[in-house]
């Protein structure tokens, strides 16, 4: 008896969770699809977002911020819907085309799938998918013709701020954890750790890097900031790590609680956004931020489709293009060693001619 | 016919299930020990030594590194292991019972070697172990206090996770407005009985399903307090998203126990409250009057009713206690760890106590002791992250939740609630 009421309560509480979600999904009202004869801009860009919502200081923040600013400059209104599980990702893009939107970004890799297919079914609509290149079946190229992917080589990015953490290490211990192992969060972890790698090998250091092995590394299960990521952030301080790379929206806050609590001069770097900038609490720890150009990229394609010259071409952040960049020192400036600022922007340079590769499954 | 086939069913069951429930331990430290020849014998690693560290690097007495060979020690470990298992199978082919000492010598074996294999090369920090184990555990063991108490009397408590998140959000919006984290802890506690006062009134009250009920409430709450996390918190950070901490508080001379001290006497007001929170609830459970009638409402409302215990309101006074120590915990999130209220940042953590109180048979300290075995569980898995384990991050990612799940349907056997435990009391 008791077991199946706890079975029922569990399947109960997916059912309630879903319903109460799909419910979310239709909250906004329907608009009306007229024709599009009318002499104005008859625009309508729209948004869905993943799991984090569009409040996670981070990308889909990011993204959000961008679509705002290019329908603000357009002139026109836009929709936006937030999912608050997978089985949202697929309604929320049916409702936003039945809205009629023209449009529709998709944030994040995990809503490819029903991207791909709602792109499918909806050929009148364009896509803009940040985050994946929609190639759900693996051919090596974007499923539909009418989906531009956004993604960003973030490694080069962590490159530099994984060489930065080098030069800045006291210990000789760099530490970072992520979220969950998907590639978005990996990537950075990647990049990161060949930074080190490759200071050691110019100055002939050492600096070890935990939490990411190239395979296996550290991660929280989720990306709510919580006992979890503090946890991990305090181990990682255990084993004498004096910079801090967590990725993945809001767990940054954990780290910098273990940060606070163990009374060390322990550097947190920051993701997606100039964490500086969004939460300046943290500005203290930061010695700097792995930036992902989410808002400009956005912003741009948003605004190229609204002119009417939307294009299918894949974007890719680099250095080179600016999609993906460091942020400056802030107020770490005076505890970094003289002339890292240079030493970052002529290996900036070199990643940008080649001379320096870093591997990343987008790199190529 | 019907009677030969009853008579020596009757008679063979009794022996039979005996043997069938006792040969469980033996098969299942059996697996363990071949687990360990394969891991530990015959996948050597790369590294020739493995390193525990027992000392804080700010504790008084220090003491010393121990460096283990790591293919030696698997060796041993896997030696004495399989010597376990054998004389746990020896003892049950005796007809005799496996002491609960053999399995807890074999788990801390186990570990050990495990440690020793995928810290190879590295040092191990037995004392981060411990110290995030009592982190993970403590929001676990106020929830199982609050579901122990509440299923108890008899109302089956589904909405430890809402009694939680409403507590971290309470606690952190009011800690930040007046500045002040105790005044926090007390809008915890306020939070999580206010969530139980619908459970209370529905469940009690109007005899709706407790289960639904619970359910219901843990998606209210989420959705409540994410909304209001995206439209009023985040606009105004600096006012109601800034609490302050707990600092913590190191208690003199305890807190400088090798190993033992830092992980219990080194922690923050919260934790402390938690240690008495244990101690009060075992104690009032069993040993004072209000326990008893509490057990006897939850056991059998109508004896407690004809001599004179007013079943429905005790229940809603305990389910609404229950509340308040769930609450308190969730202050735990915010004003004990990261210092801000996040959306959903119990992350489940509710449902993990609720497997707790059954794993813990519905007593406290064994509860408690439920709840600390997913927090080792977890921070095993943390920390073994950090070092490079060979084991892949998927894999370790579930391991928490492996054990529970062993733990409560390999180790508990048959666990009986309370009897009257989710029936409305129906005053005929």
């Amino acid at each position: 008896m008791k077991t199946i009421s706890r079975k029922a309560a569990l399947s109960g509480l997916a059912l309630i969770g879903t319903s109460a979600l799909v419910l979310t999904g239709c909250a906004s009202a329907p608009e009306d699809d007229g024709g599009n004869e009318g002499e104005a801009i008859d625009f309508l860009p729209c948004m869905v977002s993943d799991e984090g919502g569009f409040d996670d200081k981070s990308f889909n923040q990011l993204g959000f911020e961008g679509m705002v600013q290019a329908a603000d400059e357009l002139g026109v209104e836009y929709n936006e819907v937030e999912s608050n599980a997978e089985t949202d990702y697929a309604p929320n893009l049916t409702n936003l085309v039945d809205q009629g939107c023209d449009v529709i970004v998709t944030v994040g890799f995990a809503l490819a799938e029903a991207a791909s297919e709602s792109a499918g079914a909806n050929p009148d609509v364009n896509y803009i998918s940040i985050d994946d290149t929609v190639d759900t079946d693996f051919d090596g190229e974007t499923d539909h013709e009418n989906i531009k992917p956004l993604v960003y080589d973030t490694a080069q990015a962590a490159f530099l701020g994984g060489y930065a953490a080098a030069a800045t290490s006291q210990t000789g211990v760099v530490g970072t954890f992520g979220g969950q192992p998907f590639p978005t969060v990996t990537i950075f972890m990647d990049g990161f750790k060949q930074g080190v790698e490759y200071y050691n090998e110019v100055n002939g250091t050492s600096v070890s890097v935990l939490g990411w092995d190239g395979e296996n590394g550290s991660f929280t299960g989720g990306f709510a900031a919580g006992t979890e990521a503090q946890t991990i952030a305090q181990g990682l301080i255990d084993q004498n790590a004096d910079v801090i790379l967590p990725v993945g929206g809001p767990i940054y806050q954990s780290a910098a609680a273990a940060i606070r609590d163990s009374d060390r001069d322990i550097a947190l770097i920051g993701v997606d956004a100039d964490v500086y900038e969004t939460d300046p609490s943290v500005g203290d720890l930061l010695l700097t931020s792995i930036r992902k150009g989410m808002d400009v990229s956005v912003y741009e394609a948003v605004l190229a489709a609204g002119e009417g010259d939307f294009s299918n071409e894949a974007y890719v952040g680099t250095l080179e293009n600016g999609g993906v960049s460091l942020a400056e020192f802030h107020d770490w400036e005076s505890k970094v060693p003289a002339g890292l600022w240079d030493e970052l922007e002529s290996l900036k340079e070199q990643i940008i001619s080649g001379e320096v590769t870093v591997e990343s499954y987008l790199a190529g | 016919m019907s009677t030969e086939t009853t008579a020596p069913a009757t008679a063979g069951s009794a022996p039979e299930k005996t043997v069938i429930t006792s040969w469980k331990a033996p098969i299942a430290l059996g697996v363990f020990a071949l687990l360990a020849v394969v891991l530990f014998v015959f996948t050597p690693r790369p590294a020739d030594t493995s390193t525990f560290r027992l000392s804080t690097p700010s504790d008084v007495i220090q003491l010393p590194e121990i460096v283990l060979p790591t293919h030696a020690t698997g060796i041993v470990m896997t030696v004495l292991l399989v010597a376990l298992s054998a004389y746990s199978a020896w003892l049950v082919w005796q007809k005799r019972r496996v002491p609960l000492w053999l399995i807890v010598v074999f788990a801390v074996l186990f570990l050990i070697a495990f440690l020793a294999w995928a810290g190879a090369g590295a040092s191990i920090p037995i004392y981060g172990l411990l110290i995030g184990t009592v982190s993970l555990s403590v929001p676990l063991i106020f929830g199982a206090l609050g579901g122990v108490i509440s299923e108890r009397v008899g109302v089956v408590n589904i909405a430890i996770e809402g009694q939680l998140l409403a507590g971290a959000f309470a606690s952190a919006v009011i800690a930040s407005i007046t500045g002040n984290p105790y005044v926090g802890l007390i809008g915890a506690a306020v939070a999580g009985v206010l969530v139980s006062f619908v459970l209370a009134a529905f469940a009690i009250k109007y005899f709706v399903d407790q289960i639904i009920v619970g359910v219901v409430l843990n998606v209210l709450v989420i959705g409540l307090t994410s909304f209001l996390f995206s439209q009023v918190l985040t606009e105004n950070t600096e006012l109601l998203n800034r609490p302050p901490r707990f600092e913590q508080i190191a208690i003199p001379i305890l807190s400088e126990i090798p190993v033992i001290g830092p992980m219990l006497f080194r922690q923050s007001i919260i934790v402390y409250a938690m240690y008495v929170a244990v101690f009060l609830v075992w104690f009032g459970l069993f040993h004072t009057r209000w326990g008893l009638r509490l057990r006897a409402v939850g056991e059998h409302p109508q004896a407690a009713d004809t001599v004179g215990i007013k079943v429905t309101t005790l229940r809603f006074w305990n389910v609404s206690l229950a509340g308040a120590i769930a609450g308190f915990g969730g202050a735990y999130f915010t004003l004990g760890s990261v210092g801000a209220f996040n959306k959903e940042m119990t992350a489940g953590m509710g449902f993990i106590a609720l497997a707790a109180v059954i794993f813990g048979r519905w007593d406290p300290i064994r509860a408690t002791l439920a709840a600390l075995l997913f927090g080792f569980a977890s921070n095993i898995q943390n920390v073994l992250g950090i070092i490079g384990s060979p084991v892949p991050s998927e894999f370790m990612l579930m391991v928490p939740y492996v054990v529970t799940i062993f733990a409560v349907a390999g180790l508990v056997g048959v666990s009986r609630p309370p009897a009257a435990n989710g029936t409305p009391y129906i005053k005929s």
